[in-house]
């Protein structure tokens, strides 16, 4: 990869193997890279260990999401869902366990794919993107099981909500919507850019970033990042962060957030942004946290920059892995 | 008669049994009356005084049936001993030595107590010179089996001891050439093979493959550590230790290269990871000072990698680090005599140094709790070694002021008595304040009350002049119109009550008439005032009668200020010649009051025969002295005095 590549690469995705010992991440030329954590978190680490062990090229555009099941490693890229085996990954066998693709009304533009999110209760996969539509696949037989339509924009972002079996969508129109998944239907709308509190004009009205944590909800981008009490439907808390916030992400009983701006955020619950950890990447576009692993718990942070931070401390950055 | 022979062994024996029967009592009597009993040379016998007491203490020790009680009762005796001048002054030292070095540490701590509350006696001069070389080898062998971990207060209760004993310039406790306790190595996990992992995953590595591959879930028990590391800081971190240790390295190029990387990476992860846990450790701060009733008690670094996440969130132990630096760049930057020439900070150097220690300083400010007063302390006392260093690099000079010798015999000083005027104490009662216009208003009147008191300050209006115009205008033949009236400014009726108050018993009776306002008020008494005045007639006749008035006002007013003028005018030639003719030929009385000097005297009396003449001169001469003080006033006073009331009066009336 040239110089010149690497100045421009952008990391979308990331995420950890179920062992926990590997991430893998996405960036915008469509290549997964695979780094071994115990090897860049040993003792005798070196310039080599920060690199990736493997690296491949999945998909046609940006790898914009990334996520792992028991056994697999998922990948969006434009309008396809690809799946890997990560023992067949580990093993540096590149070759896709299956493609899906969800049906698209039209067949003139692939609509990318931005945001997947599982839902264990079902084995289902939620997929949104480029087509304003969530579309959602059964993971033992890859049929697409239903379509949830609702947004007049494409999504950016989506959550399952465990407990009650819905699915949460962000997307460009500024609207949150709760769809029950069982019978398809929204059963919530919420646009975040009406209320005052949270709504920065100046911005824009678009939702980067949702999460949710069965009680709370967390969403920004355009706005400002809100805690939401989700039984409630309002706002409890916001984050005077200025930059839109692309990721964030409940952690024990703090909140790490990521965004225009080159730190990862530490918030608490009441809304007052306790620590910010400068960073490499400018811009940082995903934040993700290994918690299938104790001994390599690390939050890795990556963006617009061919360096991935690891952060083995909250509080400081350790060390940066390299495409 | 030969001399009885002195046996050594007799002698001891006696003594020694007379010390032990003085034990129980805690007193030297008795052995005093043996000293006094056995027959012999002094010295003699003060030598075997000394080796009895030394066995017996030593008899003491072996059959281990004494106290400490009894070994303090023998010392004390010894001590008395050495009063008593029969037994050498260094003999209480052996003993102590002997004692501190045969007994443990436990009853060690008793003996010192009585070493430490005998502090005086250690330091009186029959003690101190033979004592205190006994004194400091006895205390640097304790403190050389003292473990200054495990027996901080004892250690600590010696080093006051010695800081008591001795004088503050005594250079055998300085480190005179500022050596480093090179020793003090700091060990941490700089080998894989010794990483406290029990992963044996971290050896044999030929190529990531195989890492992998071993590491593929099978035998490898995960070890009881279960956090990821960071090595790299870990070990930056720790080799910082080694620079701190020895700062000598620090002169070198590539070590202080290294230095300054690591140095970097570590003050950017304290930068980055900041402490804001003020809650919790206060609470922490105060459960330490209820449990143990001390300060957190820290021995030495602990490295183990485990706890390096811990380290970096404790405040104190950041404190230490940030210290240290602060401490190695004043060494560096600061100028010590036994530095070599070669140790010397180029300007890059020099600049890093003042950079990091801005820094330092403000990572510091930000530590909780109380992190800006730590960091002032720490500045201040940092500074307080410059004079320690600076003192060091004279080679100790003592601090103790030499009495500086007085040669030269005072010589009795006359005191100059100030002018008689400058105090206002002469004939003329008259006070210089040095510069011509002051004296003339001070002497205006010396006195302020009176000053106040006199007349011209009278400026209360009287009560025709005020009301005047109120009074014309009440005439309905001047057909003044209501709103016209004086009497409806406010400001005019305010100064109206406060003349009447003070001037017109009107104010003060009693009246039925219910007044809306204060102008109707004012109307009533202007009615009144203007009936008694005088001169009861139409407004011009009364516009007269307050011109009178004021002209009589006036008059008053000059009259007063006639007297003081006159007084203050300069005597005229003519004046002087009148004086001069009465004066004749006892001008010289008045040449005294006048205080000139003989040489003017004399003067004059050489300038003319006449006497009136010579009068005529004297007064010239105090006219020219005294410029615009030669008043009327002046010489009126001066006559006076000189008792010639008579012309005085005829110079005041003209």
């Amino acid at each position: 990869m040239g110089l010149i590549e690497l100045l421009h690469m952008s990391v979308f995705s990331q995420s950890f193997s179920p062992c926990g010992k590997f991430l893998a991440a996405g960036n915008n030329y469509g290549e997964i890279a695979l780094f071994s954590l115990s090897a860049a978190l040993g003792p005798d680490a070196n310039e080599l260990s920060q690199k990736p062990i493997l690296a491949f090229a999945a998909h046609d555009g940006p790898v914009f999401s990334l996520l792992s099941t028991d056994a697999h490693l998922l990948s969006a890229g434009n309008g396809e869902i690809s799946a890997w085996s990560w023992a067949e990954l580990i093993k540096k066998n590149v070759k896709a366990a299956w493609t899906r693709r969800p049906n698209y009304k039209s067949s003139l533009e692939i609509p990318e794919i931005n945001a997947m999110a599982i839902n264990p209760a079902d084995n289902s996969l939620a997929v949104g993107g480029g087509d304003n539509n969530v579309h959602i696949m059964d993971l033992e037989n890859g049929v697409f099981k239903s379509v949830l339509q609702g947004h007049t924009d494409y999504i950016h972002c989506l959550s399952v909500r465990e407990r009650a079996a819905e699915v949460l969508s962000g997307g460009e129109d500024g609207a949150v919507r709760i769809w029950d998944t069982r019978t398809s239907q929204c059963v919530h709308c919420v646009e975040v850019y009406k209320y005052e509190t949270c709504a920065r004009p100046q911005h824009g009205r678009w939702i980067s970033c949702l999460t949710t944590d069965s009680d709370w909800m967390l969403c920004g981008g355009g706005p400002s990042l809100s805690l939401w009490h989700l039984r409630s439907m309002s706002p409890t808390s916001v984050f005077p962060l200025s930059g839109c916030q692309r990721q964030a992400t409940f952690y024990q009983d703090m909140i790490l957030t990521v965004g225009e701006g080159q730190c990862v955020s530490h918030c608490q619950m009441g809304g007052e942004v306790k620590a910010q950890i400068p960073c490499t990447p400018h811009s940082i576009n995903t934040l993700a946290i290994n918690t299938n692993s104790t001994e390599h718990r690390v939050l890795t942070v990556g963006g617009s920059s061919d360096h991935i931070d690891v952060f083995t401390n909250l509080s400081y950055r350790a060390f940066s892995l390299r495409f | 008669m030969t001399p009885s022979l002195y046996t050594f062994i007799d002698a001891k024996d006696k003594f020694a049994a007379s010390a032990i029967s003085g034990l129980a009592g805690r007193t030297s009597k008795p052995l005093i009356n043996a000293f006094n009993q056995i027959t012999g040379n002094e010295a003699e016998k003060k030598a075997t005084l000394d080796q009895s007491l030394r066995g017996v203490l030593g008899d003491q020790i072996v059959e281990q049936k004494a106290s400490c009680d009894d070994y303090l009762a023998l010392i004390y005796i010894s001590i008395e001993a050495v009063t008593e001048g029969i037994c050498s002054a260094t003999t209480p030292f052996l003993l102590l030595g002997d004692v501190l070095d045969c007994l443990p540490l436990d009853q060690c701590d008793k003996i010192f107590s009585f070493v430490e509350e005998n502090v005086s006696t250690w330091k009186s001069s029959t003690f101190y010179s033979a004592g205190k070389n006994y004194l400091l080898r006895v205390c640097n062998d304790l403190l050389r089996r003292l473990s200054k971990s495990q027996n901080t207060v004892f250690c600590g209760r010696i080093q006051l001891f010695l800081a008591r004993l001795f004088p503050l310039s005594e250079k055998s406790g300085l480190n005179l050439q500022s050596q480093f306790n090179l020793e003090n190595i700091t060990v941490f996990n700089k080998n894989e093979q010794e990483s406290t992992l029990g992963q044996k995953h971290t050896e044999e590595k030929e190529d990531g493959m195989e890492v992998e591959e071993g590491e593929m879930g099978e035998e490898e028990v995960p070890a009881p550590c279960s956090i990821p590391i960071d090595y790299n800081l870990y070990r930056k971190f720790w080799t910082l230790q080694d620079y701190f240790r020895n700062p000598l390295q620090c002169y070198d190029k590539f070590s202080w290269m290294t230095f300054l990387k690591y140095s970097d990476e570590t003050l950017a992860v304290f930068k980055s990871f900041k402490l804001d846990d003020m809650q919790a450790s206060k609470r922490k701060l105060e459960e330490l000072r209820t449990s143990a009733g001390e300060h957190v008690y820290f021995a030495k670094f602990l490295t183990s990698e485990k706890l390096m996440d811990l380290q970096l969130s404790d405040s104190n132990f950041r404190r230490h680090i940030l210290l240290q630096y602060l401490i190695l760049f004043q060494y560096l930057k600061g100028q010590v005599k036994f530095k070599s020439s070669n140790c010397v900070l180029n300007d890059d150097q020099t600049t890093w140094i003042e950079e990091t220690t801005k820094l330092v300083h403000q990572l510091l400010k930000e530590i909780p709790p109380e992190g800006e007063k730590f960091s002032a302390m720490v500045e201040h006392i940092l500074n307080t070694e410059e004079n320690w260093n600076s003192w060091k690099n004279e080679g100790c000079p003592s601090f103790v002021k030499e009495r500086v010798v007085d040669d030269k015999p005072k010589r009795p000083t006359r005191k100059r008595q100030a002018p008689e005027d400058f105090l206002g104490k002469g004939p003329d009662r008259k006070l210089f304040m040095g510069n011509d216009e002051l004296t003339r208003l001070w002497n205006l009147n010396a006195d302020n009350m009176e000053a106040c008191k006199s007349d011209d300050r009278e400026f209360m209006p009287s009560l025709d002049e005020f009301f005047a115009e109120a009074i014309e205008q009440a005439d309905p033949t001047n057909m003044v119109e209501d709103e016209y009236k004086v009497v409806r400014n406010s400001n005019y009726g305010w100064r109206a009550l406060r003349l009447l108050s003070r001037r017109s018993p009107h104010f003060f009776q009693p009246t039925n008439q219910k007044f809306k306002s204060l102008a109707d008020y004012l109307d009533s008494m202007v009615s009144k005032l203007a009936k008694e005045l005088p001169k009861d007639i139409p407004s011009e006749e009364i516009k007269t009668g307050e011109e009178d008035d004021d002209d009589n006002g006036d008059n008053l007013l000059k009259e007063s200020n006639d007297s003081p003028s006159m007084q203050n005018k300069i005597v005229s030639n003519q004046q002087m010649d009148d004086v001069a003719a009465k004066l004749g030929a006892k001008w010289k009385t008045l040449a005294v009051q006048l205080e000139m000097k003989a040489s003017e005297l004399r003067e004059i009396e050489t300038d003319s025969e006449d006497v009136d003449m010579q009068a005529k001169l004297l007064l010239v001469a105090w006219q020219d002295r005294e410029g615009t003080q030669a008043t009327v006033e002046n010489l009126v006073s001066a006559l006076n005095a000189a008792s010639f009331s008579q012309i005085a009066d005829n110079l005041s009336e003209a």
